[in-house]
C-alpha cells in the first residue's frame, strides 16, 4: 500500500490548516464541538500523516459530522455502528490511521454492544466520544450519560435511570487507553487526543463536548473550567489501573481530565496478530485458480 | 437395470445413518455415478433422530427425488418422525432392523403400503461378523450392495480412508461385516429388487461437496478479500470455510459480535477498497438492512450471502424454504434496488459467487445472494469445472485526470463513478449515508436527491440485458410454461424434462437474476404462454407476486408454492403440467378452436 505507519516520520510538515477541509460545520454557535475539531486539526499536525492516509469513521448525531470538517477520508455512517465499520477499514489496511468519533448516544447507547468488543478486540483505533449528557440532534432528550433526574422533553418529570459511566465501561472491559479532556482545555485536549493515536491498540477519549442548547449550566465551559482538574496535578499513576477505575468513579460528579489509563504494556494488536497468521498461512496457499481441488473426489 | 436409485434411512443417533449416507455417496461417485445427499435430523444438539436420502443416477442428478426406492428403517420410531423426507410408495422396498420388528399398523395411514418389506437381522449380523454392532451401517451397505448393485469397491475404497488410520482390527473388522452384508443379500434375494445400470459415462473426476462449499470456492476465486459474519444456521460453513481459507491469501475473517456489526465490518472493509463478503440467514438479513441502505447509497461493493431458511423468525433453522425474496429485493427504507441472484444447484452456486462480486464490484452495489438450505447443505457429485471460463472484475478506480478535481459520486453516462478508497492520494471523500451531490458533500437539495436516486436506479439497467443470467429452455411458441428460481429449480428441470419426453409443449425459464426484474425477458417469455406455474418453496409464492408488480403475467400462470420444509417432487410438478395441457385443449376443444 502506498500509506506509511502512523509513527512513521512525515513525508513534509503539515499544519492544522492541512487538515480543515473548509466545509462550514452546522453546529450550533458556541458549541464545544469547535474546540474538539480544532484540538483534532492540532493533534493531527502533530502526527504528520498526510490526510489521505487518514480514514475517519462515525455514527449519527451532531458529533458525528465531525469527518466532514476534515481532509481525510470520511464516512459519516449509521447511528451505533461507527465502531465495526471503523474496523473493517482497520482490517482491510492496517497502515491507515483510522479515527472514530461520535456522541454519547451513539457510543452507549444504540452502539453500546459495540464498544466492549473493539475492546478486546484491540484494533489500533482511536475512538473519540463527544459527550455531552443529551440528544442535540433530534432537540434535546435524554442520553445515556444524562444525570439522573434530568428533566427534557422525553423526561419531562426527571429521569428514573443511572447514567452510563463511559470511563468505567470501558476500563472494565480492559481499553489500554482511557483519557478526558474538554474544550474548555484546548492544549490538555490536544495532547491527550495526540497521545491516544500515539497508542499502539484501541484508545478512548471522553470529551465532556457541552451543548449549549440543550445542555445544562453546570455543563457549560465556564463551569469546565471551575471545576476541571488535571488529573496529573492530582498525582495519579496512569499505569495503576485499580487508582484509574477509582477516579473513573467520579464521572459526572467531579471533573477529571487527563489520562486515566494506560496500558504500560500494550498488547498486540488484532491486525499485528492478522498479520502473522496470514505470513504463517501464505506458505500453504495454492493458486485462487485452483480452489476447487480440495472438492475433487479421488 | 435402473438408472435412477432413491435410498432413505433413518434411525436414531447414534446408528450412523448420516455416516453411512456419506459412505454410500463417496462409493457411488467414485463408480462414476452421480449422486446427491440430503440429511435431516431431529431438533436435538446432539444425539435424537437422523436420516438421509442418497439419489444415484446414471446421468446428471438434479433434485433430491420423490418418493423412495429403498427405504431403511433402524427403528420406527425415527424412521416415521421423517414422513416428509422419507415418502414410501407401493414400489418403495421397506427394509427393516429385525429387532425392530413389523411395521406398526399405523403405516397404512402414511401412504401406500410397500409391496416389500423385509426383515434384516443387521445388529445381529454386525455382531456375528465384526463382533460388535457398531458395524451395522457397514452391515447396510452390504445390503444395498448386494442387493442394488452399488458397487463394493467403492465401499471398500471408503471404509479403508475412514478405519485405515484407527488400527488394521477395525479395518478388518468392518471388511467382514460389509461382506456378510452382502452375503446375506446374495442368500435372500429380493422379489422386486432393480439394480443399477453402470454409470453413462466413463469414470471422470468429479467434485464431491455442497453449496455452501462452493460459495466460499466462489468467493475465493472472485478474490474475495475480508469476510465479517455472525453463525447463524444454514449459512455458517461459509464462514468455517473462509476462516480457513481467506488468510492464506493475504485476507481476513473477522466473526463479529452480531449480525449488524457483521454487515458493517464487511463494508467498511469495502469502503477501504476490498472485496467484502457477509453472510446470514433471514433473521440475519433482517437486522442488516440499515447498513444495507447505507451500501446502496454510499455506492459500496459488497456481497451478502443469505442462506435461506423457513421462516418467520426461528422458523424452521434446519429445512428450506424460499421465503426472503421478498425481504432480499424490497427490505429498505427509501428507494432502493438492489440485484438479487440465487443459484440453483450445487454446482451453479459457484458460477453464480463469482457473478455477485463482478456485479457488486462493476456497479458498486450491495448484491444479495439468494442461497438455500438445501442447496446449501446438500452434498453432490458435481462435473468439474473451468475456472478459465469466467473472468473478474474490479471495481473502477479513478484516473489522474479523473482526480483532478475528484469528484466521488460523478455523474457519468452510465452511472458508475470512479471510486477511490483511503490511502489514495487525491481521492480523499466523505463517504455517508447522508445525500450528497457529486463531491460527497450533504445535501438537503431536493434535486440532488432525485438526481442521485436515478443514477443509483439507472446504473442497474444493463443487468436486464443480462441474457446470460436467464436460463431458458424448450420451444420458443410452447403455450405452457414452468418458471422456478432457487433450488426448486432442479424440481422444475426434471419435471420440464418429464413433460417434453411425454410430448407435452412446455417451456421452461430459470432465473438467476431475481431482481431488477428483467422486463423484456419475461414479455418475451410470456408472448405465447396461455398457462403455467411458478414452482416456489414459500407460502404465498413470492417471484410469482413479484413478477405480477413488474410484467403482464398470463392470466392462466399461476404459482405453485407452498411452505418450506415440503420438498417438491418432480412427479406432482409433471401432473400440474399434464392437467394444465389438459385443461388448455378442453377449452379449446369447447370453444372449437384447434388445441396446441
Amino acid at each position: 500500500m502506498d500509506c506509511t505507519t502512523t509513527n512513521a516520520p512525515a513525508e513534509r510538515k503539515f499544519t492544522a490548516k492541512d487538515y480543515d477541509s473548509k466545509l462550514r460545520p452546522i453546529w450550533c454557535p458556541g458549541c464545544g464541538d469547535y474546540g474538539v475539531l480544532q484540538s483534532l486539526y492540532r493533534a493531527l499536525a502533530s502526527i504528520g500523516r498526510p490526510p489521505h492516509e487518514i480514514a475517519f469513521i462515525s455514527g449519527i448525531g451532531c458529533s458525528s459530522r465531525i469527518p466532514g470538517y476534515t481532509t481525510a477520508y470520511g464516512f459519516n455512517s449509521v447511528h451505533g455502528r461507527a465502531l465495526p465499520i471503523a474496523q473493517g477499514v482497520k482490517l482491510a489496511n492496517p497502515d491507515l490511521l483510522v479515527l472514530v468519533a461520535g456522541g454519547d448516544g451513539d457510543g452507549f447507547s444504540i452502539g453500546g454492544g459495540h464498544v466492549a468488543h473493539a475492546i478486546r478486540r484491540n484494533c489500533d483505533l482511536t475512538y473519540i466520544v463527544m459527550d455531552n449528557q443529551v440528544y442535540g440532534l433530534t432537540k434535546g432528550q435524554l442520553s445515556p450519560t444524562s444525570p439522573r433526574g434530568l428533566k427534557t422533553i422525553t423526561s419531562p418529570y426527571g429521569s428514573f435511570e443511572e447514567p452510563i459511566n463511559p470511563l468505567l465501561y470501558v476500563l472494565a472491559y480492559g481499553a489500554g487507553f482511557v483519557a478526558q479532556g474538554t474544550p474548555a482545555d484546548m492544549p490538555g485536549l490536544t495532547a491527550l487526543i495526540e497521545e491516544a493515536i500515539r497508542y499502539p491498540g484501541f484508545a478512548f477519549v471522553n470529551i465532556q463536548s457541552p451543548c449549549v442548547t440543550f445542555g445544562e449550566d453546570d455543563q457549560q465551559l465556564r463551569a469546565h473550567k471551575a471545576k476541571m482538574q488535571k488529573l496529573d496535578t492530582l498525582g495519579h499513576d496512569p499505569s495503576n489501573l485499580l487508582a484509574a477505575l477509582d477516579r473513573a468513579r467520579a464521572y459526572g460528579t467531579e471533573l477529571h481530565t487527563g489520562v486515566f489509563y494506560r496500558n504500560p504494556e500494550p498488547p498486540p494488536t488484532y491486525e499485528a496478530l492478522v498479520k502473522l497468521r496470514q505470513a504463517e498461512l501464505a506458505k500453504s496457499a495454492k493458486p485462487r485458480s485452483q480452489v476447487l481441488e480440495a472438492f475433487v473426489q479421488r | 437395470m435402473a438408472n435412477d436409485l432413491i435410498i432413505g434411512m433413518a434411525g436414531s443417533g447414534g446408528d450412523g445413518v448420516v455416516s453411512a449416507g456419506e459412505s454410500l455417496l463417496a462409493a457411488v461417485s467414485s463408480a462414476g455415478y452421480h449422486a446427491l445427499m440430503t440429511k435431516s435430523f431431529g431438533s436435538q444438539i446432539r444425539g435424537g433422530e437422523s436420516s438421509c436420502r442418497v439419489r444415484v443416477r446414471t446421468d446428471r442428478v438434479q433434485n433430491p427425488g420423490g418418493e423412495l426406492d429403498v427405504a431403511f428403517a433402524l427403528n420406527w420410531d425415527d424412521f416415521f418422525k421423517f414422513g416428509a423426507e422419507l415418502p414410501l410408495a407401493e414400489h418403495t422396498v421397506l427394509l427393516h432392523e429385525e429387532e425392530a420388528g413389523p411395521p406398526p399398523a399405523t403405516l397404512a395411514q402414511r401412504g401406500p403400503i410397500p409391496r416389500e418389506i423385509v426383515s434384516v437381522p443387521v445388529t445381529r449380523l454386525a455382531k456375528e461378523s465384526a463382533g460388535t454392532e457398531k458395524a451395522k451401517t457397514t452391515i447396510v451397505l452390504g445390503l444395498l450392495s448386494g442387493w442394488f448393485g452399488i458397487p463394493a469397491a467403492g465401499i471398500e475404497k471408503g471404509l479403508a480412508k475412514k478405519f485405515g488410520s484407527k488400527g488394521e482390527g477395525l479395518l478388518e473388522a468392518n471388511q467382514r461385516a460389509l461382506a456378510a452384508g452382502i452375503e446375506f443379500a446374495r442368500t435372500h434375494p429380493l422379489r422386486h429388487a432393480e439394480p443399477l445400470s453402470p454409470p453413462a459415462a466413463p469414470k471422470g473426476t468429479k467434485l464431491l461437496c455442497d453449496g455452501n462449499d462452493l460459495c466460499a470456492a466462489g468467493a475465493l476465486y472472485a478474490g474475495c478479500e475480508f469476510f465479517s459474519g455472525y453463525p447463524i444456521t444454514p449459512s455458517t460453513e461459509v464462514m468455517q470455510a473462509l476462516t480457513r481459507d481467506l488468510w492464506k491469501y493475504g485476507g481476513t475473517v473477522l466473526q463479529a459480535e452480531d449480525e449488524i456489526a457483521g454487515i458493517g465490518a464487511a463494508l467498511g472493509a469495502s469502503f477501504a477498497g476490498r472485496k467484502s463478503m457477509t453472510a446470514t440467514s433471514g433473521p440475519g438479513l433482517a437486522l442488516k438492512t440499515e447498513i444495507l441502505g447505507l451500501a446502496t447509497i454510499a455506492e459500496l461493493p459488497l456481497v451478502v450471502l443469505d442462506v435461506q431458511r423457513g421462516g418467520p423468525s426461528t422458523g424452521i433453522p434446519t429445512k428450506p424454504e424460499q421465503s426472503d425474496l421478498f425481504q432480499a429485493c424490497f427490505s429498505a427504507h427509501g428507494d432502493v434496488l438492489r440485484p438479487v441472484l440465487a443459484p440453483t444447484t450445487v454446482a451453479d452456486t459457484f458460477r453464480i459467487t463469482i457473478e455477485a462480486f463482478n456485479i457488486a464490484e462493476h456497479y458498486q452495489t450491495p448484491v444479495l445472494l439468494l442461497s438455500d438450505q438445501e442447496i446449501a447443505q446438500r452434498k453432490e457429485t458435481v462435473d468439474p469445472i473451468d475456472t478459465r471460463a469466467f473472468t473478474i472484475e474490479t471495481r473502477r478506480r479513478p484516473s489522474g485526470a479523473e482526480l483532478e478535481p475528484y469528484l466521488r459520486f460523478r455523474l457519468t453516462p452510465d452511472g458508475i463513478s470512479p471510486i477511490s478508497h483511503p490511502g489514495m492520494k487525491g481521492g480523499n471523500y466523505q463517504g455517508a449515508g447522508i445525500e450528497h451531490n457529486e463531491k460527497g458533500e450533504p445535501t438537503a437539495s431536493g434535486a440532488w436527491h432525485a438526481k442521485m436516486n436515478a443514477k443509483r436506479f439507472d446504473k442497474l439497467d444493463p443487468l436486464k440485458k443480462r441474457r446470460d443470467l436467464f436460463e431458458v429452455q424448450g420451444d420458443p411458441t410452447a403455450p405452457i410454461a414452468l418458471i422456478s428460481w432457487g433450488s426448486s429449480a432442479g424440481v422444475a428441470r426434471e419435471a420440464f424434462e418429464l413433460a417434453t419426453n411425454r410430448g407435452l409443449a412446455v417451456k421452461l425459464l430459470v432465473p438467476y437474476l431475481l431482481y431488477p426484474i428483467a422486463e423484456e425477458v419475461y414479455a418475451e417469455f410470456f408472448a405465447s404462454v396461455e398457462a403455467g406455474l411458478v414452482l416456489e418453496l414459500s407460502h404465498q409464492g413470492q417471484l410469482y407476486r413479484i413478477l405480477r408488480m413488474h410484467v403482464d403475467v398470463p392470466k392462466g400462470v399461476v404459482p405453485f408454492a407452498r411452505s418450506g420444509a415440503n420438498p417438491f417432487r418432480p412427479s406432482e410438478v409433471l401432473a400440474r403440467l399434464e392437467s394444465l395441457a389438459k385443461a388448455k385443449d378442453t377449452a379449446c376443444a369447447a370453444s372449437g378452436r384447434k388445441g396446441a
